[in-house]
């Protein structure tokens, strides 16, 4: 099906609008690839001359969207993860010693002296207790402005992290500082790491750094760097010679792709002359950013045609100078010198260009701009620095591509070529690898990846009207009408709506940007596509193992759209009218590209879910051992509560003393808040703990609510009710006016609420239950237009609730009900919860409700008891709470080990341990039976008196922490312990 | 400004238009900022008071008698109620001072309870006094008021009542996200001490 169409060629009405959801897609994760890579490769080796170059063959630039060329980079293109792991990057240094800079508790005073001995540049992040939010430190340089230091606020939005003065937003703290290491933005001057950190060649070195925390301030190593001139500071070392040429294309071609976008070179040096075979860029790092929207990507494919590219270098500060650490080792390219003379020649190249305007339309160094930041800031989650468009749109949507003449300091431009000519059109498949002049592609390996090409992008995301998207030029080029950015192209990846509310899962939207009716479905639910579904409830099949129930890149693109290949393309045709589109294999081939750059990717929020989740399985950390007690505890000992709603509470509780736990403790390292903003950490934390807790426990939940119910007797007496209210008709139930759904909708339904038994997250299930009273609110509406109150919903959930038979609902909702976060209990949600909750009460006693009309007295007790559990405040849980299993073995001679989960309160001892022991495991004659911690081999009785679960902590918190068991065994040596333990009497006593 | 979520609980007989009061609430000014809901029953509106600014949660009840037994679940929790009648039927005056009761032996305490007496566009067939309505509130210390939803009378006003009578933050139970935010802000500045 997908081959009859060329690749590259597709129906062009069809493709208008997919093929440049593609491209925007492909644009997208390009861009953020390259960034990742900025990011790792910022520090290059410095030469004399630092130098750039700059968009040569317009080819050049389409290489890195080429399949091939990828995927030969071999890790190199992939992700940038890879890579951070074989080099030191940047972004690299700060994370692995953040205790050095990120200095939470300290303050402002504290900050000052720390800074003060400090070379400019040097920085810290603290937390400012009045204000509540963590303030970038940052020493300035002597002569500057009075204040030797620089207070710059970070403003945390949802998901994204940004300086209050910038538009520039960032997934973590660790990406914002390095992203100010490498360019200035709003700053005077770039970052600048402690020469010892800067400068420390292997791990080793970084971690001896870290280790010393916040004291590496005051410590030698420290002060013995700091002696070091600045300027020839090897910042970078990590560009390796050997990488491949493909690579050094691959990079380069990014870097100039992203050079041909700016717009932003002074005007006067924008002369278009005919272009040359190449050009020479210079480049000035001081300029002002912004930063990229990678669907512009593609626009200016092209060959440059300036020679007169602004002079970049000209004007550097020192700082700017070492900071940038990239050097392009211009070595012997003839073309290249001569180049360079010719540039001189003209003299611009070495003219200090004015400071540019900043980026925004803000005023620069506003002091503290209003709370709601840039609008586009706000809400988008992020894995990488995103654009932020604060420039309102002005520009008339003219054909012409004409920059805007805003000198953008991120100098080097390209964009001149723009103005002149139209785009070249640019196959939709892979351009095939065009030749180079391997001279030239060896100055390419030199070239870092700097501010400047980040400088660039930024400047390029300032001028969204004016270019068209990557999509349109694509587009244009399969059309071959490389006339006119069209309008609709303009939508950029920033004005879709990414469904960014992660953080509600509650609350699903739907992104209008992605018009193409591509319901995120993934595939494979793909079966169940029904067409009577209107396409806003479509998307309930929800792949939750994915844990990405909410916001990220991931979610939106990869998890969505990925998968969903086969729908999407299913749906597009059906959205045409059977026109038979079909996704041109190139396209295809490149989707799956994307989508493996974009899998690489992670939001913090996912991030921050797994690296929980995987501390969550490792039992040498105090919270894996936590968890993974209390798991097996739960496996082995179900049948020890009372009733599943008590199963339930004490699970809910679990997982909220490990939230606390998690807030209070330093075991998440690097530590959550740099991560995730403020507001959100708890919304992640409770992700992180279904993940751990609710998605190894699923079936054993489900099976012990099951037998829970089968022993009551309320399974039984559910159906039969249920079979009841079945045959009743609508208006038996209270139902008055509404039109009911039909069977076909009630199939539909009870479709969905399989789907949501799937689901180990009650968040998850609950949007589920929501989307099933959307429908039902959808039907009767439809029917009559007006809105509906609980006076008509509450008799209609009621009435589809007993249409759809489904006895496991009561525990579903039971579910729902006792783990769902308590704070979303008062929302929507609950709300809806509460109803089908309410509804189920009255199936389950409908015949008692038959004859009274009214709920029996036991019924409502159940209720009102209900009630006042849900609403008693529960007492923060404490430390001393999260240690309550002790996992204890026994070990006998014959039998060999068994092991056994016990409830163990901090301050018993282990004495009254052993009692519980003897009883658990049935032992005839405790009293030949002792307790012993058994570390690394060696074995250690404990005394009667002590207390095993602090023994335990205290183990944990050592620093390297060794494997220990508890032993329950029998005491080698009779004649050591047995009489001290008779002298405490009690040792039969179990608890 | 702190945003407060305030759940409001909606109580009154089937009929006497509590869920009109509350659309007429909030789809007057209708905010397209504000993700709308999923249905009438349950809406929610951001209103300023004083420093504050107080998010209802608007929980709307079924009024038929078979569902009274529910009423529990869904007032459990209420930073205030608010009890319709309508005026030109005396019945669901009665259904009100039972609700009352049922409020003051189970529902939360420091509960603000709001009487509202709706549908007084339709005085000429009036059933229920204003005077002994209003006297009713004040003997409860209850807010009073009567609205119209269908005319938009009163309807601002009933909220605004309600919004002055929310004791402050101090005081109200810690069930928003809000105090959350607010306990856990200890816990993270003491966490890096090292």
């Amino acid at each position: 099906m997908a081959s009859s169409s060329p690749p590259g060629n597709p129906p062009s009405g069809l493709t208008d609008r997919s093929g440049s959801f593609f491209k925007l897609i492909d644009t997208f994760a390009s861009e953020i690839g390259e960034l990742k890579r900025e990011m790792v490769q910022t520090p290059l080796t410095f030469d004399k001359e630092p130098m750039d170059l700059q968009g040569l063959e317009a080819e050049v630039c389409g290489v890195y969207l080429q399949s091939p060329s990828c995927a030969g980079l071999g890790g190199e293109r992939d992700s940038g993860y890879d890579s951070l792991r074989r080099r030191m990057s940047v972004l690299e240094r700060l994370t692995q010693t953040h205790p050095v800079w990120l200095l939470l508790a300290v303050s402002e005073e504290e900050a000052t002296r720390i800074l003060l001995t400090q070379p400019p540049g040097v920085f810290l992040v603290r937390k400012s207790a009045a204000l509540q939010r963590k303030i970038l430190s940052v020493r300035l340089k002597e002569d500057q402005s009075g204040t030797p230091i620089s207070h710059l606020p970070v403003r945390e939005s949802q998901y994204t992290f940004s300086l209050e003065e910038s538009g520039i937003s960032f997934a973590d703290l660790f990406r914002l500082v390095a992203f100010y290491c490498i360019s200035r933005d709003v700053l005077p001057f770039t970052l600048k790491l402690p020469e010892a950190i800067a400068s420390a060649k292997t791990q080793k070195e970084l971690e001896e750094a870290a280790q010393l925390g916040a004291g590496f301030w005051d410590s030698a190593l420290c002060s013995q760097h700091r002696t070091f001139p600045r300027a020839c500071r090897p910042l970078s070392r990590t560009l390796s010679p050997q990488r491949s040429n493909r690579n050094r294309e691959g990079e380069e071609s990014q870097q100039r792709h992203t050079g041909a976008h700016c717009d932003s070179a002074p005007p006067t040096l924008r002369s278009c002359a005919s272009p040359p075979s190449f050009r020479l860029e210079r480049r000035h790092s001081s300029g002002p950013l912004c930063f990229v929207t990678p669907l512009f990507l593609q626009t200016h494919r092209r060959p440059p045609r300036c020679e007169d590219d602004p002079p970049t270098h000209a004007v550097r500060s020192d700082e700017d100078l070492e900071n940038e650490g990239k050097s392009l080792k211009l070595s012997s390219s003839p073309g290249i010198e001569q180049h360079v003379d010719k540039v001189k020649l003209n003299g611009k190249s070495r003219t200090p260009p004015p400071r540019p305007p900043p980026p925004r339309s803000m005023p620069r160094r506003r002091p503290a701009p209003p709370p709601p930041g840039p609008p586009a800031a706000t809400t988008r989650p992020k894995s990488m620095p995103v654009a932020v468009t604060v420039s309102p749109r002005q520009q008339p949507t003219s054909t012409k591509r004409q920059a805007p003449a805003r000198p953008s300091m991120g100098g080097k431009q390209g964009s001149p070529s723009k103005t002149a000519s139209p785009p070249i059109p640019v196959p939709s498949n892979p351009p095939p690898p065009r030749p180079k002049k391997p001279d030239l592609e060896s100055h390419r390996c030199h070239i870092a990846l700097d501010d400047e090409t980040i400088a660039k992008a930024l400047s390029r995301a300032k001028l969204p009207p004016c270019q068209p998207t990557a999509a349109d030029a694509l587009l244009e080029g399969n059309a071959g009408s490389p006339s006119t950015p069209k309008e609709r192209g303009r939508q950029r990846l920033s004005d879709m709506s990414m469904s960014t509310s992660s953080s509600d899962s509650l609350e699903y939207s739907h992104s209008p940007g992605f018009s193409l009716g591509l319901a995120p479905s993934p595939s494979r639910h793909l079966n169940h596509q029904d067409t009577v579904e209107d396409s806003s409830d479509d998307d309930d099949d929800v792949d939750e193992d994915d844990e990405d129930y909410g916001v990220s890149l991931e979610t939106d693109l990869e998890m969505r759209h990925r998968p969903s290949f086969k729908a999407r393309r299913r749906r597009v045709g059906v959205s045409l009218g059977g026109g038979s589109f079909i996704l041109p294999r190139a396209l295809k081939g490149r989707f799956r590209k994307v989508s493996g750059m974009l899998s690489s990717l992670m939001t913090p929020e996912r991030r921050a879910v797994k690296r929980i989740a995987e501390m969550s399985r490792d039992k040498s950390s105090y919270f894996g051992s936590l968890v993974q007690d209390y798991i097996s505890f739960v496996q082995e000992n179900r049948g020890c509560h009372t009733s599943g709603t008590d199963f339930l509470q004490t699970l809910r509780q679990f997982m909220t003393q490990m939230k606390a736990y998690l807030r209070q403790s330093s075991e998440l390292d690097p530590p959550l808040e740099s991560l995730i903003p403020e507001d959100q950490i708890d919304q992640v934390l409770e992700k992180a703990m279904h993940k751990c807790v609710l998605k190894p426990l699923k079936s054993v939940i489900e099976v012990a609510l099951h037998d829970f119910q089968v022993k009551s007797g309320a399974l039984q007496q559910l159906k039969e009710n249920l079979a009841l209210a079945k045959a009743k008709r609508p208006q038996e139930l209270g139902v008055d006016g509404a039109v009911p759904p039909d069977p076909l909708a009630i199939e539909k339904i009870r479709h969905k609420f399989l789907n949501m038994r799937k689901m180990y997250s009650p968040e998850k299930k609950v949007s589920l239950l929501l989307r099933v009273c959307k429908l039902i609110y959808t039907i009767m509406q439809d029917n009559s237009g007006r809105m509906y109150g609980a006076d008509d919903f509450l008799p209609m959930l009621t009435y589809v609730v007993a249409q759809c038979d489904m006895p496991q609902l009561d525990t579903e909702i039971q579910f729902m009900m006792e783990l769902l976060d308590p704070s979303l209990l008062q929302g929507e949600g609950g709300y809806y919860l509460t109803s089908a909750y309410g509804a189920m009460a009255l199936i389950k006693n409908f015949q008692e409700e038959q004859a009274a009309r009214v709920l029996s007295s036991e019924a409502r007790n159940t209720l009102h008891h209900w009630h006042r559990r849900r609403t008693t405040p529960r007492s923060a849980p404490t430390v001393d709470d999260f240690q309550n299993y002790l996992r204890v073995a026994l070990q006998e001679v014959d039998t060999g080990c068994t092991a056994k989960t016990l409830m163990v309160q901090p301050y018993t001892t282990t004495e009254e341990v052993c009692s519980l022991c003897a009883y658990k495991f049935k032992i005839p004659d405790p009293n030949a039976y002792a307790l012993f911690l058994v570390i690394e081999g060696t074995r250690q009785q404990l005394a009667p008196d002590t207390h095993p679960q602090r023994i335990k902590a205290e183990l944990h918190g050592r620093p390297c922490a060794h494997t220990f068991h508890f032993v329950y065994r029998r005491i080698p040596n009779l004649n050591l312990f047995i009489p001290a333990i008779m002298d405490n009497g009690n040792c039969i006593q179990v608890e | 400004m702190a945003i407060r979520e305030l759940k409001v609980c909606l109580l009154g007989d089937t009929g006497v238009g509590k869920s009109s009061i509350v659309c007429r609430f909030v789809q007057d000014h209708f905010d397209h900022n504000i993700s709308p809901t999923i249905g009438a029953s349950f809406l929610t509106k951001t209103v300023p008071s004083g420093n504050e600014l107080h998010k209802f949660l608007i929980w709307d009840t079924a009024g038929q008698e078979r569902f009274h037994s529910l009423a529990p679940m869904y007032y459990r929790g209420s930073a205030a109620a608010v009890i319709v009648y309508d005026i030109t039927k005396l019945d669901s005056f009665q259904t009100l001072k039972r609700w009352v009761k049922e409020l003051k032996e189970h529902g939360p305490e420091d509960i603000v309870v709001a009487i509202a007496g709706n549908k007084n566009d339709l005085g000429d067939i009036r059933e229920v006094p204003m005077k002994e309505a209003k006297e009713f509130a004040e003997s409860i210390a209850a807010i009073f008021i009567e609205t119209s939803a269908r005319n938009a009378v009163n309807v601002e006003e009933l909220f605004q009542k309600i919004s002055k009578q929310i004791p402050p933050l101090e005081n109200h139970e810690d069930e928003t996200s809000e105090s959350f935010k607010l306990s856990r802000q200890p816990a993270a500045s003491t966490r890096r001490c090292c």
